[in-house]
């Protein structure tokens, strides 16, 4: 697989919100607009690519029956570290990004890579993978954000455009379940077509 | 196999830690800066270099605290108080809210000049609009009079001052219960606090009593004045004056 391909299959052929249907806690949680969508992405990215070098280098030391507490460690620190870095040192992105960093660790987007793909790859790899299905994972999820945001606050991106005659329901957990449905319906239509 | 899992949580552990430590006293900082900021914010701009008296009481025996600040302009002029409270009896959606209200002194009365919401832990897209400029919370408040205002959100009581955010009762619930523990707290340094060096305990005693019953339409003379008309729910605050030594507090606010 080229390198390119590696990160292209996180974006379609293996897209983590509507083909491998992965990290629906998050997804649905925080997409009740664009912005916390695109946030909540951007900073499981940056953890995605992280956790998944840290696994890959030392996957050789990590006996296959403790693998997976290991995995997890690896990633509540990497969640931890970047969380208290973030509070001391960029206060205004915290401000803006900070309640999604600690749902991040329970996001199995990131667990599933490190099992199935960086405990088996090298790091350049892994790295790729990790910026690849990060991407994926944040266009997903501001898709899903936007037309939540569109349908049931009438905005988009916080400019609001029709506030008081969209039905609040999208923005709302059930709307968050029926927008999410219809897009994985639509998202695998189209790329079947292809 | 134990032992390289105990490395790995020893080493992660450590990391931790230290990181801890790098970012502690700097996240203290930062906390503070945007407290100081909040402080200004909520009041209305002035000339000159700000002056602060600031006490605090404490509720709940110590675990929860309302920060009364008296800010004076360059000149020694009153600019208004700022002050910083938690919501005591109601809960948002996730945790305590904490903001910050200036109250400024005019011909009509107190007016509430401006609220900032220091902390919230509330839901993204809704709860969370709180803190965005101009939401119906915050317009509902500022501009009011205190005295004149109903500490519960419209949809729960035809009566109350506070339109809630959409979809978001709980958190709204929160703020105006934040709200009302912020005048709370200023009515209590205003008038029952009394005059530097001047501290007979039984007339600070019913100057608290009356601010407290005049914030809460609530008086109970044995514990000092409870908060909120539901008492019962565990927010109490006591009479701190009369238990704190002068020295403990951070200054003193001249009774006016």
């Amino acid at each position: 697989m080229s390198k390119l391909q590696l990160i292209t299959k996180g974006i379609l052929k293996e897209n983590p919100t509507f083909v491998l249907i992965l990290g629906m806690c998050p997804t649905l949680g925080v997409t009740s607009t664009a912005i916390n969508g695109m946030g909540m992405g951007v900073a499981t990215m940056a953890v995605l690519i992280m956790s998944n070098m840290v696994i890959s280098l030392i996957k050789n030391l990590i006996p296959d029956k403790v693998r997976i507490p290991a995995f997890i460690v690896v990633i509540a620190s990497f969640v931890t570290i970047i969380e208290m870095l973030m509070k001391a040192y960029v206060p205004a992105l915290y401000a803006s990004l900070g309640v999604f960093i600690p749902l991040i660790v329970v996001n199995c987007i990131i667990l599933g890579r490190a099992e199935a793909f960086a405990s088996k790859n090298g790091v350049v790899d892994s790295a790729l993978d990790g910026i690849g299905i990060g991407l994926g994972f944040t266009l997903s999820l501001t898709v899903v954000g936007s037309v939540r945001e569109i349908l049931g606050a009438g905005a988009i991106f916080g400019y609001s455009f029709a506030s008081d005659v969209m039905p609040l329901v999208f923005v709302l957990a059930p709307g968050g379940f029926l927008a999410l449905g219809y897009l994985m319906v639509l998202f695998n239509k189209i790329a079947k077509r292809k | 196999m134990v032992l390289v899992l105990f490395t790995i949580t020893a080493v992660a552990a450590l990391l931790v830690g230290l990181v801890n430590n790098l970012t502690y006293n700097t996240i203290l900082e930062t906390e503070l800066a945007n407290k100081a900021k909040a402080k200004l914010e909520v009041l209305p701009a002035f000339e000159g270099t700000p002056t602060y008296e600031e006490v605090s009481c404490s509720i709940n025996d110590g675990s929860l605290n309302i920060n009364i600040t008296k800010v004076m302009d360059g000149n020694g002029e009153l600019v208004g108080y700022a002050v910083e409270a938690p919501s005591i009896t109601k809960n948002g959606y996730a945790d305590r809210i904490y903001l910050m209200v200036g109250f400024v002194e005019s011909a009509e009365g107190t007016i509430i000049n401006g609220v900032k919401v220091l902390s919230q832990k509330e839901t993204p897209g809704l709860g969370a609009n709180m803190v965005v400029a101009g939401n119906s919370l915050e317009r509902s408040v500022v501009g009011q009079n205190p005295a004149t205002m109903v500490f519960s959100v419209k949809k729960d009581d035809a009566s109350g001052s506070f339109d809630a955010l959409t979809g978001s009762t709980i958190s709204s619930r929160a703020y105006a219960n934040a709200v009302e523990s912020a005048y709370a707290g200023y009515l209590w340094a205003k008038y029952a606090l009394p005059k530097s060096g001047d501290a007979k305990s039984g007339a600070t005693k019913s100057a608290n009593e009356d601010a407290m019953s005049g914030a809460t339409k609530n008086t109970d003379t044995e514990s000092g004045a409870t908060l909120n008309e539901d008492g019962t729910s565990g927010a109490t605050l006591t009479n701190e004056y009369n238990e704190q030594e002068p020295e403990a507090q951070k200054g003193e606010i001249s009774n006016e």
